[in-house]
Order: C-alpha cells, then structure tokens, then sequence
C-alpha cells in the first residue's frame, strides 16, 4: 500500500455553497459564498498581489457560524485583468465589493480587511447601509505622507537588493523574485515558509504588467492622508483593528494613530 | 506546555541509572511509545500522545541519555539488549502486563528483541521509518568516526570529534537530513532543541555498544508471533525504505509507504499516522482487549 502525501494542487478544507460572477464595466469578479448563517462577513481582497485565497485559515472556521462572501480582486484569481490603470483606483474595489454583495444577495455584511487599501474604509465610510461592522487587520492606509522610496520605482538601477526590487523593472524582469523577497517581509515569524510558498503561488497567479497597471492606480493619490482622516471620521459602525506588533511593511503607528483613535473617536 | 500532561509519571532504575516514564490515559490496550536514538526524548512522540490517550493507555519514557532520564557515560546502558530491558523495564514499573509497540528508528531494534524474548508482553509493534540492517543503508554513510575528521560537509560531520567541536551544527545537518518535507522548520528546531538536552559526550557513550548484525536481526524477526506493521516514507534519507520492505516480509508484517515523506513522518503527517497506527491496533481486536 503506498499513500500519497504531496498533493499536485491544494485541496481545500471548505468549498463553496455558491460562486458566480459581478459585472462592472465590463470586468467580470468572480465571488465565492460558504455557509448561510447570519450576519454575513464579507472578506474582501487587498492588493491584487494574492486573490481570494489568502483567507483561507478564515472561510472553514467562519462559515461554521456565519455567511461568509469573498472575491477575487480585479487583477487576479478568476477575476477579469484590465490592463488600464484607471481600472485600479481603490474606489473600483469599493464599487466591486458592493457589486458582489449584490449579486450575493446580501443586504448588509461585517467587513473584515487585511492590509487595505482604502476600499474597505470607502465602503464603510461612504455605505453605511450595508456595512454592519469594520474590522481593519494590519491597514495599509496612508495616514501620513509615506517616506520617499530609497529607490525610484521607475529608473532602471544598478541593483537588486532589498527595497531595490520595488522597481517596475526588476518586477518585469523577475517577478517570482520580488515575491518571495515581498512575502518574506510579510511573515516575519519563525516557520512561516508555507504561508510564504502559498502567498508567492497567489502572487505568480497574475503578472508584472498587472500589478504595474494596479500600481500606477493605487500611485495615483487618490487617497491622500487628509481623505484618510476625512473618511475614518465618517465611520460610524463599530470597528476593530488589528495590528502586529512586528509588521515590517505597514507601520504599527498607523493602525493606532489613524485607525484606531481616530475610528474609535469617530464612532464614539 | 504541552497539549497532553500525563497522568502519572515515575522512574525505574535500572542499575545506577534511572529512567523517566510517563502514562497517559487508561483505554485498552496500552501503547508503549519507545525511545530512539538518545538524541532526542520522549517528547519526539508530542503529536501522537494526544490523540492517541484519547482512545488508549500510553506509556513513554525517556531512554538513558536524554529528557529527565539519567546520562551515562560508560557505553552499558546503550546496549541493545540492555535498551530492550528498560523497555521491558517500564512495563512492568507502569503495571502493564501486554503492549502494543511504536518504535521509530533504531527503537526498532529493542521492538524486535521484545517480540522475540519477551514475547509475552507484546501485543503487536509499528514500526516507523525502522533503522534496521536488513539489506542495503545509505553508502556514503561510511564516514570515519574515530579518526579526526578531515572533512566538515555533509556526512563527515558524522564523527566523534565533530561532535565534540560543532555538536549543534552537527544537529542541524542531521535533522535536515530527517525531514526532507517542505515546510519542517518547526519539527528541526524541535528535535536540535532537544538535542541541546543532552550532549555529545553522551552520543559518544552511546555509539560504543556493537549493534547487532543482519542474521542476529533476521533471528528475532523469525522468532516474532505477533502483528506487525512498518509505516516507511519513501524519501528516507536515514534508513532507505528498502529497510522497511524487507523488515515487513522478515515480520510477515504489512508494509505502509508514505510517498514523498521522510524519516520522521510522525511529526510532519501525524494524522496519516495516528490514524494508521489507530487502525492497526483496532485491527488486534478482541485480543489486545
């Protein structure tokens, strides 16, 4: 008798009770729902880096207790990849979220965020009818002007190393390079080489040229600090953040000046 | 901390030296889970005693060398015949008449000579990834371990004086070695960890005592009455799985290969084992109740 223990493709420990697709001009989003009960948590995408998978120590324990509704974001996973960066404003993601939770059949849902980018922010701040609840894990939301990059993102350099690889040509040149390098930072605890291995297959699901339109969309400082603050002081639902002490990508003050205080004030 | 504390514990001596044992649970029957190599402790079987006293009595001990048992350092209580009679030891010190085996390693060795000498005592044996000289090992295994090393790669760290200058490293290399899955870096850190309890002058003690040669081997599997089954992966980079193979046919026993899984699949599959190992001691049915 001989069992196999390495899989060709992931298994999943939870599959679907429903998928199907939401269409906004023309791109197609590919949504997925688990469970039935109520409330409903909605679990939208982040950067366009990994797709709805990224949950999936998430959907099996959610979806024993609650409705739970993910998508893939435009950009990657089965959702469609339009290749103009317009198409990536943080305000399409919000729109896209809503579009599922039509589609979906879904009135009014708990958001929970990872690493976001503005649009669940947008959402509750801009919907409140059908945001029950916020909750913010490690958000990427610029609260204050960002640092100048060590290297601009555009000049061809005479290096590779560390921050160097956020650069539009070495993204093209080896993609696979700047994922590893890009997760390795994001999982900064011991014995994280399967969720590293996961996050980069995710990330090879897309392409440089995607992510490089997605880029320039999110460049495009559509959400400056004072929007930031503007749209946190109009939450009005209960919101939780979460932040690790050890982020190495999003600045831990963030999460507490921008999200949390102020979010807490603003629903107080 | 642990998933699973036991519910009693206590220690045998065995001569000067005394070993440390455990028991969890009290199902039928009981499970003796043996040590191996001194190199690690008992704690090497963490994901298989909580699942396993849910069902079971299961009894552990620390063999001579390591965890809260004693540290020898003159070779006698390394011997093979000597580990069999701490085994043998434990069981009765733990109030057990018969036990199902689980050896890993070259904890088949003290396995086989209970089946073959106390035979009275044990009610089946699995073996995992078995260190047994029943046909070819690894060749370039053949490093000097006596001499100083004039190499420091790969296996030449298999040598006393390395032990002596670099045991971690020599830890390191050799746990890497065990567990050849993806995504093991836990289970290495594990076992160095407990590989830092004990020290390599102890190894050194424990290499002296001859092991036992194919036809003293192929004697106790002969002798052995009782079930048997040999759960080997197939990227044993320890002991081939050849070695399993032929300790299956030796025993008349069933023979289980785990694709794609190293020397130590116990703590990178534990449900795929403890689910095997479950099986078969259901498999003894009413005469292991």
């Amino acid at each position: 008798m001989t069992l196999t223990m390495t899989a060709p493709e992931q298994t999943r420990a939870r599959y679907p009770d429903q998928e199907g697709w939401a269409e906004r001009d023309g791109v197609r989003l590919f949504w997925e729902r688990y469970g039935d009960g109520e409330p409903t948590i909605l679990l939208p995408p982040t950067w366009e880096i990994v797709h709805s998978r990224f949950w999936k120590g998430q959907v099996p324990y959610l979806a024993r207790h609650t409705r739970v509704v993910t998508f893939d974001p435009r950009g990657n996973g089965r959702s469609d990849r339009p290749g103009d960066y317009e198409a990536y404003r943080r305000r399409e993601f919000a729109a896209d979220a809503l579009a599922v939770l039509d589609a979906a059949g879904v009135d009014r849902a708990v958001v929970v965020s990872w690493c976001d980018m503005g649009e669940a922010l947008i959402l509750a701040a801009e919907h409140p009818e059908r945001v029950a609840g916020l909750m913010l894990i490690a958000p990427a939301l610029p609260v204050r002007e960002p640092e100048v990059p060590p290297y601009p993102f555009d000049q061809v350099l005479d290096t590779d190393e560390g921050w160097a690889k956020e650069n539009r040509h070495y993204w093209l040149r080896d993609w696979r390079g700047y994922l590893e390098w890009f997760f390795s930072r994001c999982f900064t605890e011991p014995h994280s080489t399967k969720q590293i291995e996961d996050c980069v297959g995710w990330g090879l699901d897309t392409d440089a040229e995607t992510i490089l339109a997605g880029f320039r969309g999110w460049a495009g400082k559509e959400l400056d600090p004072e929007t930031v603050v503007e749209l946190c002081g109009r939450v009005r639902c209960p919101t939780l953040v979460i932040q690790g002490t050890e982020d190495k990508l999003v600045d831990p003050e963030w999460g507490r000046t921008g999200g949390a205080t102020r979010l807490s004030a603003g629903h107080a | 901390m642990r998933a699973r504390e036991p519910d009693a514990d206590g220690f045998v001596d065995r001569g000067p030296v005394k070993l440390h044992w455990e028991r969890f649970g009290d199902g039928e029957p009981t499970l003796l889970l043996l040590p191996t190599w001194t190199i690690v402790h008992a704690r090497f079987w963490k994901a298989q005693v909580p699942y396993l006293a849910r069902h079971y009595r299961v009894v552990t001990y620390d063999g001579p060398g390591n965890g809260r048992s004693d540290r020898p350092l003159d070779a006698e209580p390394y011997g093979c015949e000597e580990q069999a009679q701490a085994a043998s030891a434990v069981l009765d010190a733990t109030g057990t008449d018969r036990a199902v085996l689980v050896s890993l390693s070259m904890g088949a060795l003290w396995a086989l000579w209970l089946m073959a000498n106390r035979p009275q005592q044990v009610l089946g044996s699995v073996f995992i990834g078995p260190s047994v000289p029943l046909g070819p090992g690894y060749e370039d295994r053949e490093q000097p371990f006596e001499e100083p090393y004039t190499s420091t790669e790969g296996w030449a760290k298999y040598n006393r004086h390395y032990w002596l200058d670099h045991y971690q490293d020599f830890l390191e290399f050799f746990f890497s070695q065990c567990f050849t899955e993806r995504h093991s870096t836990k289970p290495v850190e594990d076992s160095v960890g407990w590989g830092l309890e004990t020290s390599p002058e102890v190894l050194i003690a424990e290499s002296y005592p001859p092991w036992p040669d194919e036809a003293t081997v192929c004697g106790w599997c002969a002798a052995s009455r009782c079930p048997v089954v040999v759960i080997h992966g197939d990227d044993d980079q320890i002991s081939p799985v050849g070695r399993g193979r032929a300790l299956a046919e030796a025993t008349g026993g069933a023979l289980v290969v785990l694709e794609g899984a190293g020397h130590i699949p116990l703590a990178r599959h534990p449900v795929k084992v403890n689910l095997l190992i479950r099986e078969f001691v259901e498999s003894l049915g009413g005469t292991a109740r």
